[in-house]
């Protein structure tokens, strides 16, 4: 088969090896990682609207964070996780961790609890507590409407809710004052269903990228005051709320990674056209 | 330097990582290794948490200590569910099943007004400018959105014969609609392509502060 050298050239270009792609991508991230080249940013309406809801929740009612993630997902729902604990804390509120998920995830958001606290001198069991991994899903958010001490019965070391000094006037969903589900997976339906469209309380999440175009509907209908959408919502909490970390930093970086893998779809496709042409 | 158990596992995980993205260059037993350790240790963790958050707290914990007798009948419902393995008892398990079915679409049927009736409500959108809304808005935002909407839906309508005028008229509208599908789905992949990045992103970052990092901080201050 004979080939002109310009065919040939552009075909290799359409078939670079995979391992030279991984990487090109891993050199850009190291790079941007080492020597962060700053990109401007500015919050989309959805990372808006939960900075709203927080700032909007009345500082006497109690906001859930339905921390269903874990280690798979942390990139992404662990800064989030992180920018809204410090939004909810800074504006001097209270919230309690649930996770309906994942087990494995209850310490990893139990940690930066933690760490978030010791910045705002926020003391468990007065300003915030974990109630730890509840079974049950749909059958535990349907007892949260209803009666929220007998539905948790006790935090994730095992006090009992009677003894957590923040949880004495929190009865009902009426005790609520924002919901924030933060997950890689389909929950923020079953909040929906089962607590928001039931009490009416206002409901917020935060999820991985992947899941985003799935849920611009609910925003769109009011049933979710705001969304998250990965790292990059993350990202922009932190920029609202003036204090710039890991999740900026992850944006930075995701911006060069972005542009090369561009660079790269442009070059893919030129390959292909002129490789074409050349068979032509 | 004092030894640190967290040490430990910081090598462990900076050490599988490295391990697990080894598959990008080519298959390879260390990746595979990883591979079974991790499959292992999700195993034994859900064995170990089943009974731990679910089973103790749940149902052996009334039993005993709280002396709910009742809930002894609990796991008798559930191994019904093995009697799907006997032809002449199969109608046990079908018991188990029918009450765990009826129960989920009981819940799913309450849960689909407040999950779909809002955004049946919010799909009615002005068509004409208002004081408050632009007509830019309106022709940007509203006009797009029933358009795509009516043009999407069209296209899963399949109860008129194509070779009719309307089915024609349909056929044409959801030929758009696929076209906007096509746009959606896009938008998704490049959803995905970030989310993959991020956590590539999150793992290197791992690598570098809490792993490199952790030396580099040690080391400068040996030099100083």
């Amino acid at each position: 088969m004979s080939e002109t050298p310009s065919t040939g050239f552009w075909q290799r270009l359409e078939q670079i090896p995979r391992a030279y792609i991984y990487l090109l991508l891993a050199v850009v991230v190291i790079w941007q990682l080492v020597f962060p080249i700053r990109f401007e940013m500015s919050p989309s309406p959805s990372s808006k609207g939960v900075y709203d809801a927080i700032r909007a929740a009345p500082a006497d009612k109690l906001i859930i964070l339905s921390a269903d993630w874990d280690a798979s997902t942390e990139a992404e729902t662990g800064p989030q996780t992180t920018a809204i604990m410090r939004a909810i804390l800074s504006g001097k509120k209270k919230f309690a961790i649930l996770n309906l998920v994942s087990p494995a995830g209850v310490k990893l958001a139990d940690a930066r609890a933690v760490a978030v606290a010791k910045e705002y001198n926020a003391t468990r069991g007065l300003d915030w507590c974990n109630w730890g991994y509840k079974v049950g899903t749909s059958n535990v958010i349907i007892g949260l409407t209803k009666n929220i001490p007998g539905t948790v019965k006790s935090d994730s070391a095992g006090t009992p809710v009677g003894k957590i000094p923040m949880m004495a006037q929190v009865h009902d969903a009426r005790d609520i004052g924002l919901v924030i589900e933060i997950s890689g997976s389909a929950m923020t339906e079953y909040w929906i269903q089962f607590f928001q469209g039931v009490s009416g309380t206002p409901l917020a999440n935060a999820i991985t990228a992947v899941m985003a175009p799935g849920y611009y509907s609910y925003l769109d209908s009011k049933q979710l005051q705001g969304m998250l959408v990965g790292a990059k919502g993350a990202a922009e909490l932190e920029n609202l709320e003036g204090r710039p970390d890991r999740a900026m930093r992850i944006m930075d970086v995701q911006s060069w990674a972005h542009l090369l893998i561009l660079l790269l779809v442009v070059v893919g496709n030129l390959g292909y056209l002129l490789s074409r042409r050349g068979n032509r | 330097m004092a030894f640190n158990p967290h040490i430990v596992v910081i090598w462990a995980t900076a050490l599988a990582t490295l391990g697990v993205y080894s598959v990008l260059y080519r298959e390879n037993p260390v990746s595979r290794l990883c591979e079974h350790i991790f499959v292992g240790l999700s195993l034994g963790y859900l064995l170990a948490i089943t009974w731990t958050e679910n089973l103790l707290p749940k149902w052996w914990s009334p039993i005993v200590t709280d002396g709910q007798w009742y809930w002894i009948f609990a796991p008798v419902v559930g191994f019904l569910f093995y009697f799907i393995y006997s032809r002449r008892l199969s109608w046990l398990a079908r018991l188990a099943m029918g009450l765990f079915i009826g129960t989920a679409a009981g819940q799913s049927f309450r849960g689909l007004y407040p999950l779909l009736w809002p955004q049946v409500t919010s799909s009615f959108k002005p068509l004409r400018a208002t004081p408050s809304v632009a007509w830019p808005n309106v022709i940007l935002h509203n006009w797009l959105f029933v358009i795509v909407l009516l043009t999407v839906l069209s296209y899963f309508f399949f109860s008129v014969r194509p070779e009719t005028k309307p089915g024609r008229v349909l056929s044409r509208s959801g030929s758009l609609g696929r076209w906007f599908l096509m746009i959606a789905f896009g938008a998704m992949f490049g959803n995905t392509v970030m989310a993959r990045l991020s956590l590539f992103i999150g793992r290197v970052q791992f690598l570098l502060h809490d792993w490199i990092g952790h030396y580099w901080h040690w080391l400068a201050q040996k030099m100083m």
